[in-house]
């Protein structure tokens, strides 16, 4: 199961397991965004190859029109995910809030 | 040793998913380690899925604890080989715009496994992917 909601400003809370059966419905939603995003993940337990397309799509969509992705309270597990495909050093990822249980 | 078959769609991940938490619980490993595991299988089980739409109706997967270490042993029937071990390497050091799409899954895969083997016979492949459950990733 996976879900966006809203935040405050230009904050998305990704919430759940980004898999592939989630990546087209997740696509969907981050096609509507058409501002800098934050993309707050204290609540992503996993993400797959294909969350990760989901990522990187959004983030060449928005980069190409001067537009920011930023990827905030990443657990380890995940940014490990994004540090073994080398996405780390594209997309600015913040480490977990020290008060994150996985952290 | 654990065993259990699941439908040739990304709809059976959930399933899975739920099968390897129960095979930690049941082994007494570390329930953290099913990220690892979870990530292995995802990558490996829907490659079969996307690759090999026409082959048999359902993939097994096997999970057997080894000490720390789970072996997985996913087995597609009637499909053409397909070896993971001889894929061409992603090359995750290129600028965003110039990688190739794809790729990404099993170098996730590369990354995280032990051991990774594949064997194809009577129309069937099996892949055995050895993942350690000590911290790590």
């Amino acid at each position: 199961m996976f879900k966006v909601r809203p935040g405050p400003g230009e904050v998305l809370k990704l919430i759940g397991r980004l898999d592939a059966s989630e990546a087209e419905g997740a696509m969907d939603v981050l096609l509507k965004v058409d501002h800098s995003l934050t993309a707050d993940c204290s609540e992503l337990d996993y993400i797959s190859s294909a969350g990760l397309g989901v990522i990187m799509e959004t983030y060449k969509r928005l980069h190409a029109r001067g537009l920011g992705l930023r990827l905030v309270n990443v657990s380890p597990h995940i940014r490990n995910v994004f540090r073994y495909v080398g996405l780390d050093r594209v997309i600015e990822i913040d480490q977990a809030d020290p008060s994150h249980p996985d952290s | 040793m654990s065993e259990r078959r699941f439908g040739r769609t990304f709809r059976s991940l959930e399933g899975i998913f739920k099968f390897v938490a129960e095979f930690l619980e049941s082994s007494g490993l570390p329930a953290p380690a099913a990220f690892e595991l979870d990530l292995v299988i995802e990558e490996l089980f829907t490659n079969m899925v996307k690759y090999a739409p026409h082959g048999a109706p359902e993939i097994e997967i096997g999970l057997t604890r080894l000490g720390p270490d789970v072996v997985i042993v996913l087995r597609d029937f009637d499909v053409e080989p397909f070896d993971p071990t001889r894929a061409p390497r992603a090359d995750v050091g290129r600028p965003l715009g110039e990688r190739p799409a794809g790729g990404l899954g099993l170098h996730l895969v590369r990354r995280i496994a032990r051991d990774l083997r594949y064997d194809y016979r009577d129309r069937s492949s099996t892949i055995t992917v050895t993942v350690t459950t000590a911290p790590g990733l």
